[in-house]
């Protein structure tokens, strides 16, 4: 489903070039799900938006269901994204003036879906939040919020779930609930998932885990392994 | 396409009613609302005011001839919708029995006046009323110095050459008397049809033939473009409101340039408040369009979105603006009807064109580059908001805004000069401007060195945050500037128009008096407390030859100038000779002959000349002209040319000769004095002694003049008072803006355990900073502005301000810094805990 390529990625600073991704490959199967692990700073999140198709690649080549994501330009990627991409944010990401409903369906719309707002009624009632479908973001608590964004990321049914650290704002009652949904969800749609995280508990409900460190990738495979080999 | 359109109506929808539209609203509203209140009235202002002035002339366009007026043009003018009627003036001897005098003759037919009043009085000197009657045949109304030089009662017969009239009414004026000091025929006025029994419009006699028309400006003006070709530069002269030089049409024209300038500034001050709010708006919406951008809107969509939106917002505010803009109009205009004759029937399409015009330009063209910004925001920002716009040409910025403001200037002002003067000076403050702040950061890294207190984070803020402070000041101080220049305008219109006719300026001037009773006049008016002016000696001299030529009577005819004090040039001028040179009076050529002392014994002798007279007649420095005085002839020599200023109620003279050159002569002499309005029944008692004089009441002219005057300044003030509200609204506006950026930093200041007090001050102290250099930057470019608008468009002298400079950036300070204050105070009650959620 996703393929990553000699992956790497240096910006620009006043002190000169910065290599934030050393050359990473790895793949990730269909209805796979893999948690990007690491410190901060190790480059996750910079590998979660170029897996994402956010932002482009300096060198190498990555294929999402089979299409080459490297070589498209920022309006291709976006049709791309619509069509076969869901994500969920550490900080929700919902449009502030949009209610509940609106936000849910907002992707269904973009991506021209029909009847936009019957299904993100229908989701809206699969997380649990229908009676709260006119709620404007900031009359929600954090756990909504992020269970409205859920809704949001899976009213298109994507291919691909891309997550950055989905219960970071959460406190762990609230944490557990929504990596409950998620994974529940998941299920479900049998989406391919991955997530950036901090959280090893999080972490370790997925079937791998990828671990980086100063742009590297080293890939541990099930929960506690110690068998680590690093990628090229 | 309705994907868009759904999204943005639903954003629109929501946003406005969530209050997050409310500053991009409120400058779209602000902006139609000034633009529409202050050119509906304006232009229902000067539509008063000209049909006030239309009065002068008793219709909106004359066309006087020496010929009679061509009946088919005045049925032509009627076919185009025009109203017109038709007099006959000329000089003529009136007799009473063996007593006569001359008049100065006006026969109308039954439409006269078009514009304008008649009035008449019961008794000579008596309280005028207006009256829409006009003299029957067979009957004359004649003025108050005729019943005194006749000897007149109501009910007695005069003849007029041929025909015999009775006196029926005293006439007090009529619209088109014009005024003169040396005008000194009485008026009659009688029915048209009665001029031909009189027998004296024969061939040969100098009669001028008026006609008279009034309708919409357009029938007139395409009238007036059927009948210039046929016209004969020699017999004919077309004149309308507009060509009156008169003082009151020099006001009206200054209060119209004005009102454009106020309009104009208002205009710019609406662009700069949308351009701040447009800022703000796209810096807003960063998050939501990086979050439509990952969940796969394209671009279009994300373009479609947004320009929906502003549509959305640009219609709303303009609706918004129009009604306010017209409610506040009405309310004004109702408040000041009272003192200002402004009628409220006659609407007017192309102020709420320009308003919505303006709405529609600011709005789009000021969005265009934060739009553009927004646009360029990338999807990564979900992931890492310190991404923001990635445009970085600042070029379209300037293009799009500059554009617009000077496009709408130029559209509205139809005045390339004024608006490229506004254009200019405010171009040249932008770029002092970003000079200043850039000096200003530099010497604030000194000032604000050392411990960490309110001052030192107010400077640390400044420094951090150069480019979007410059933006800030600029904007404060195109402001500031704005009003100053509004202001000050106001302050010298006013009070230039105020010095025209001071408390005291005579209001009745007195001729024919003789040398032997000057002196006993002199006493006896003091006697009863009423000071006499300067006494000007005048002889009648006939103007015959300049450099040996003769004078060609087409330029010398009596009726010819039109100006207001210009006319008595004719084949008899009224010359005086004095070695001073009068008051309000520049010697602009040569050397004023009084300040030689020299006889003269070559057989000429030295004469000063008016500016206007010399150029109309072509006369220069050192030319040869001749009077003819009594019977023998007097040669002068140009040596001076001089301006004089006409507005002022003195007697003026176009020339001006050395006192030797008249000795020989015997003068009569001609003075002015002031009376209180409400004393004039005093007159006749005061001039009971002098039947021989002839007295001249200019006091209605001059309480006309006040009046108007007076309107126009509270029809200014108004205006001021609109752009003031608006400018100050722009103000808080910016501050409002600049809150937000703010309030992140305050967040982490508190976070941090800093305490209000010291925030607070921190935030006031970097206001007053900025108010203060913002209000300087605009003293100095307002005095640019005002040398630019008074030299080359107000016709003023240009003067300096300097106490703007001291009050300027004090205001600047105190107005800033609480606007400030009262922002961050706000933002101080909020709890952090909630500030830095609203931050993520």
């Amino acid at each position: 489903m996703i393929k990553a390529n000699a992956v790497t990625k240096v910006v620009d600073t006043s002190e000169g070039s910065l290599q934030i991704l050393r050359p990473i490959s790895f793949e990730v199967k269909s209805g796979e799900s893999v948690a990007i692990i690491g410190a901060s700073g190790s480059g996750k999140s910079t590998l979660l938006g170029l897996l994402a198709g956010l932002d482009q690649v300096t060198e190498g080549e990555i294929f999402l269901d089979g299409e080459a994501l490297h070589s498209m330009n920022e309006e291709e990627r976006a049709i791309l994204r619509g069509n076969k991409v869901g994500f969920i944010f550490q900080s929700f990401m919902l449009v502030q003036s949009l209610t509940a409903l609106e936000n849910v369906m907002l992707p269904a719309e973009i991506a021209g879906l029909d009847n936009p707002k019957a299904l993100a009624l229908d989701i809206l009632e699969q997380v649990g939040l229908k009676h709260r479908a006119h709620h404007f973001p900031n009359q929600l608590s954090g756990g909504e919020q992020q269970r409205v964004a859920i809704a949001r990321a899976f009213i298109t049914s994507p291919k691909i779930l891309f997550a950055d650290e989905p219960t970071g704002n959460l406190d762990a009652k609230n944490s557990e609930k929504i990596e409950a949904l998620l994974f529940e969800m998941n299920r479900e749609k049998g989406t391919t998932l991955v997530l950036v995280t901090h959280d090893n508990e999080l972490a370790e409900h997925c079937d791998r885990q990828l671990t980086m460190n100063a742009g590297k990738l080293i890939e541990t495979t099930g929960a506690n392994t110690m068998n680590k080999k690093e990628a090229v | 396409m309705s994907t868009s359109f759904n999204l943005a109506w639903r954003l629109f929808k929501h946003e406005a009613r969530r209050g997050e539209l409310t500053i991009i609203l409120l400058a779209i509203v602000l902006s139609v609302a000034a633009v529409l209140s202050l050119s509906l009235f304006s232009e229902r202002l000067q539509g008063a005011l000209k049909s006030r002035s239309a009065a002068f002339i008793a219709a909106d366009a004359q066309l006087r001839s020496d010929d009679p007026i061509n009946e088919e043009w005045l049925a032509r003018a009627q076919e185009e919708g025009l109203r017109t009627a038709k007099q006959v003036a000329t000089r003529s001897m009136v007799f009473k029995g063996d007593d006569m005098s001359l008049v100065d003759l006006r026969a109308v037919n039954d439409a006269y006046p078009l514009k304008g009043t008649v009035n008449i009085t019961d008794q000579p000197f008596g309280e005028k009323r207006n009256t829409a009657e006009l003299p029957q045949s067979g009957e004359a109304w004649v003025q108050s110095r005729l019943f005194q030089s006749l000897g007149l009662s109501i009910g007695d017969s005069i003849e007029i050459g041929d025909g015999t009239f009775t006196v029926t009414h005293v006439l007090v004026d009529i619209p088109d008397a014009g005024f003169s000091v040396f005008n000194t025929d009485p008026i009659a006025l009688i029915n048209l049809d009665d001029l031909e029994k009189t027998a004296i419009t024969g061939p040969g006699s100098r009669a001028r033939y008026v006609g008279f028309f009034a309708g919409a400006v357009g029938d007139l003006e395409s009238f007036n473009t059927w009948l210039l070709p046929q016209l004969n530069d020699d017999l004919h002269l077309w004149r309308t409101v507009e060509d009156d030089e008169s003082a009151i049409g020099r006001s009206v024209a200054s209060a119209e340039r004005y009102f454009l300038l106020a309009s104009l500034l208002a205009i710019v001050l609406a662009a700069v408040s949308i351009a701040v709010a447009a800022q703000r708006y796209a810096q807003r919406h960063f998050d939501p369009v990086a979050i439509m951008k990952t969940l796969g809107a394209t671009s279009s969509t994300i373009r479609k979105v947004y320009l929906f939106q502003i549509i959305f917002i640009t219609g709303l505010g303009i609706f918004i603006g129009l009604v306010i803009g017209f409610i506040g109009q009405q309310v004004v205009v109702s408040l000041v009807a009272d003192r200002v004759d402004v009628s409220l029937d006659v609407w007017h399409w192309r102020p709420l064109l320009i308003a919505v015009a303006t709405g529609a330009t600011c709005a789009l063209l000021f969005s265009l580059y934060p739009l553009l910004q927004l646009f360029s925001v990338p999807p990564l920002r979900v992931l890492r908001k310190d991404i923001s716009a990635n445009l970085r040409s600042r070029s379209i910025q300037f293009v799009a805004s500059g554009g617009a403001i000077f496009l709408l200037m130029w559209m509205y002002s139809r005045d390339l000069k004024i608006s490229a003067i506004l254009f200019v000076s405010g171009a040249a403050l932008v770029l002092g401007l970003l000079g200043a702040t850039y000096i200003l950061i530099a010497v604030g890294r000194k000032l604000g060195s050392g411990r960490m207190g309110a001052w030192q984070l107010a400077w640390a803020r400044i420094k951090r945050r150069a480019m979007d402070n410059s933006v800030q000041l600029i904007s404060f101080s195109v402001t500031i500037m704005l009003l100053l220049v509004v202001l000050v305008m106001r302050n010298d219109m006013v009070s230039q128009w105020r010095s025209q006719l001071p408390e005291g300026t005579p209001n009745y001037f007195l001729i024919n008096i003789t040398p032997d009773i000057q002196p006993e006049l002199d006493r006896h008016f003091a006697d009863n407390g009423v000071k006499i002016e300067e006494f000007y000696p005048v002889i009648r001299g006939r103007f015959v030859s300049v450099n040996g030529e003769g004078v060609n009577t087409e330029v010398s005819k009596e009726d010819e100038p039109n100006r207001e004090g210009r006319r008595g040039l004719g084949r008899e001028a009224n010359l005086t000779w004095s070695n001073t040179l009068q008051k309000e009076n520049e010697v602009i050529d040569g050397n004023w002959h009084g300040d030689e002392d020299k006889q003269y014994s070559e057989g000429w002798f030295p004469v000063s000349v008016e500016e206007g007279v010399a150029e109309r007649l072509n006369i220069k420095m050192g030319d040869r002209l001749a009077f003819n005085v009594g019977s023998e002839i007097v040669e002068t020599k140009v040596t001076s040319i001089r301006t004089v200023n006409w507005q002022t109620m003195q007697p003026n003279f176009f020339f001006v000769i050395h006192p030797e050159a008249m000795a020989a002569f015997s003068p009569t002499y001609i003075t002015s004095f002031y009376l209180p309005t409400e004393r004039k029944a005093e007159l006749t008692n005061l001039l009971k002694p002098f039947a021989s004089i002839t007295m001249f009441d200019v006091d209605a002219r001059i309480n006309q003049l006040r009046e108007i005057v007076d309107q126009v300044s509270v029809a200014v003030e108004f205006i001021l008072v609109l752009v003031l509200l608006a400018g100050s609204l722009v103000l808080i506006a910016q501050v409002q803006a600049s809150m937000d950026e703010r309030r992140q930093e305050i967040a982490i200041l508190r976070t941090l355990g800093a305490k209000g007090a010291l925030i607070r001050k921190s935030v006031i102290f970097e206001f007053v900073i900025i108010g203060v250099v913002a209000g300087f930057m605009a003293a100095m470019a307002n005095e640019l502005s005002l040398y630019l608008l008074q030299t080359s468009v107000f016709q003023m002298e240009a003067s300096l301000h300097p106490e703007y400079w001291a009050i300027a950036p004090s205001v600047g300070a105190i107005v800033v810094g609480m606007l400030g204050a009262f922002g961050c105070w706000r933002l101080l009650t909020l709890n952090t805990g909630q500030m830095l959620r609203n931050m993520v």
